[in-house]
């Protein structure tokens, strides 16, 4: 009763169609805009996403109504999703700039997920975020070039690498807080550019190339793949990679969230004392959201470099840190499906605005303190959790 | 027979300040201590000191037979003390329910791996969790259970106080530490918060109360340990009657002059 969305109780068949309607209409969306070519319609589409905010600023019940629909049928909610995530590419066709800009897009839902248990979750400020996704890259390609191993192998090993990197800096972190916390980040981020960009065996500023394609059951990632007759160009594979990874993100963000352990998070968020007082080991939580975040930042380094397969210092500035970090204050704090639409948004928007390229550091400022001023909780704010029948 | 918290020589320095002075006590399972004294005296220093908050600069403080002095405060509060703060301290932006729910943290079990791994698991301990922190907030004496969906930090002033005892209860303690619960609440809510705690003894009677406080009607609802500290020292101790009729309690509180009138 207290819930608002228990006031709309709608019949399963309706519900049904609205959430597969919502959801086509909202891959219309982002296909219109990704295909979009003249200034005109890229302006148009963004007053129309524009619009859409207003309304949901304007009358937040409809937030409500959608999150109790697709939560109705769930079953039909994945399927529609799938079927779009895995149709995409058809409807795209051979326009490869349009892939590269989705599997981009995607390879940022994953680092703003990362970095959301850490800045949403548990409001830990890391800057370092670009850092772990670097030394995923780095540490996959040099197995990869160096010793041949497979792309396959070097996603877990790189990992593992990266969390342990995540509990390197995380442990010195603890006796900082707030601004300090930040400070401690960001030197971090800037030492490890400046190592990639100084060390002899990371190919220095140069960077590595020839990092070899991964091939799963005999097919090369580099080859098109051929479906019923149809052919995808080789970034469709990536992409699907890509949605994989995403997949993975978005799953490990759930389970974590509707735990104790993301109510620790929320908890020591909100009150640390309090949180002690508990008996939450503060500290451990700490460290433990720098090693997911390593964790999962380190899984989308690996598939950047070998889908680029070739990668330099350059790629991992402490820039990149600052825009996940943008993504993740637009899309909604502890919003999963907020960060996500905040990397798409941050991901698109700027290769839309190719004419005002040279201002987009001064326009990603803009937009972070325009919506901590104005909406700091974000497109999509945090929902409080649900419990059984209530849900 | 030893005691459930022993509080031995405990002094705490900040600097040249001197917040506990040499304070020594004993308390038995189920007893009630009500700790008075004027501001600044150290109170809040002592619940500090024995929920691992500061490391005490001498002394030694025994919990349930183990010396936890020092001890980090997540792990003095696994071994069954639990608090509430003087000005409340929820989660303002979470759920009644779920501030509930975090004050079971140490009751989880499930690490990283079962949640992420075995979600079954970690799924049926919240579900568990949830129906626990459900029946807590219906237990309590305000109207909880009903707003329990709302963000806590939009309760009124009586039952956020409300909360902060339920979810100290949820970690099941056999020590609470009560700062001030009267503070800020008029005559009504003060005899209903008398009321609660009384409840909530005789609902567990193996639970322990140290309560520090203000009123003295609710000292006065509570007779049996009462000690008072000024500057850090303890200044007198016993029943609540002899305590009052102390000269040294009367000073602390009224001044020279009045405790000569």
């Amino acid at each position: 009763m207290n819930h608002p969305a228990s006031r709309v109780v709608p019949r399963a068949a309706a519900a049904a169609a609205t959430t597969i309607l919502l959801q086509i209409s909202g891959a219309a969306f982002v296909y219109a805009i990704l295909s979009a070519e003249e200034g005109w319609q890229v302006v148009a589409l963004l007053g129309l996403l524009g619009f859409g905010f207003y309304l949901l600023e304007r009358l937040p019940w409809i937030n409500d109504v959608v999150v109790a629909l697709l939560a109705r049928v769930p079953v039909v909610t994945t399927a529609t999703a799938a079927v779009i995530v895995l149709g995409f590419p058809f409807l795209v066709g051979s326009n490869t700039y349009i892939l590269h800009l989705l599997i981009v897009a995607q390879l940022y839902a994953v680092l703003a997920l990362a970095l959301n248990f850490q800045l949403g979750s548990a409001n830990i400020p890391n800057f370092a975020t670009g850092a772990s996704y670097g030394i995923g890259a780095y540490v996959s390609a040099l197995l990869a070039v160096n010793f041949n191993v497979s792309f396959w192998l070097t996603l877990p090993v790189a990992a593992l690498a990266a969390t342990l990197f995540g509990f390197v800096i995380g442990i010195p972190c603890m006796r900082t807080r707030d601004t300090y916390l930040a400070l401690v980040t960001i030197a971090f981020a800037v030492v490890v550019h400046q190592l990639l960009n100084n060390f002899e065996w990371t190919g220095g500023p140069n960077g590595l190339v020839g990092i070899p394609a991964p091939t799963l059951f005999g097919h090369s990632f580099a080859d098109p793949i051929e479906v019923f007759g149809w052919t995808l160009p080789s970034q469709a594979n990536f992409y699907y990679l890509a949605a994989a990874v995403v997949i993975i993100a978005v799953i490990t963000a759930r389970r974590l969230h509707e735990s104790h352990i993301g109510l620790a998070w929320n908890a020591l968020r909100a009150d640390e004392m309090a949180a002690k007082a508990q008996g939450i080991n503060v500290a451990w939580y700490k460290v433990l959201a720098f090693a997911v975040d390593a964790f999962l930042a380190a899984f989308a380094g690996t598939i950047y470099a070998f889908y680029v397969s070739y990668i330099s210092p350059d790629n991992f500035t402490f820039l990149v840190s600052v825009t996940i970090m943008t993504m993740v204050i637009v899309g909604g704090m502890d919003n999963i499906f907020g960060v996500i639409v905040g990397a798409f948004l941050l991901t698109i928007l700027p290769e839309k605005l190719r004419a005002f390229s040279d201002y987009r550091l001064l326009i990603f400022g803009v937009i972070v303190i325009g919506f901590l001023m104005i909406r700091p909780e974000g497109l999509f704010p945090q929902r409080l959790r649900h419990y059984g029948v209530e849900r | 027979m030893s005691a459930l918290l022993a509080v031995e020589n405990v002094t705490m320095r900040f600097g040249g300040l001197v917040a506990l002075d040499n304070i020594t006590f004993f308390m038995e399972k189920g007893s009630v201590l009500a700790v008075i004294g004027p501001n600044g005296a150290g109170k809040s220093t002592l619940f500090n000191v024995v929920t691992g908050v500061y490391r005490p600069t001498a002394g030694r403080v025994k919990f349930d037979g183990v010396d936890i002095t020092g001890m980090p405060t997540h792990e003095v509060v696994r071994r069954g003390v639990a608090r509430t703060f003087q000005s409340s301290r929820l989660f303002r932006d979470l759920s009644v329910l779920d501030n509930v729910i975090v004050g079971m943290h140490t009751r989880a079990s499930a690490g990283v791996l079962d949640v992420l791994f075995r979600p079954a698991v970690a799924r049926r301990e919240l579900a568990t969790a949830v129906e626990k922190a459900e029946a807590l907030l219906r237990e309590s004496s305000g109207p909880l259970y009903e707003q329990r969906y709302r963000p806590a930090g939009t309760l009124a002033q009586a039952d956020r106080r409300r909360l902060e005892i339920a979810r100290a209860l949820a970690s099941q303690p056999k020590l609470i530490l009560l700062d001030e619960p009267s503070a800020g609440m008029d005559d009504a809510e003060t005899d209903a918060l008398v009321a609660d705690i009384e409840r909530l003894r005789a609902q567990h009677p193996e639970l322990s109360v140290i309560l520090i406080e203000h009123d003295m009607r609710v000292v006065e609802a509570f007779p049996e340990h009462v000690m008072c500290i000024d500057y850090g020292r303890l200044i007198a101790g016993g029943r609540f009657e002899a305590v009052r009729a102390n000269p040294h309690v009367q000073e602390a509180y009224l001044g020279t002059a009045a405790a000569d009138a």
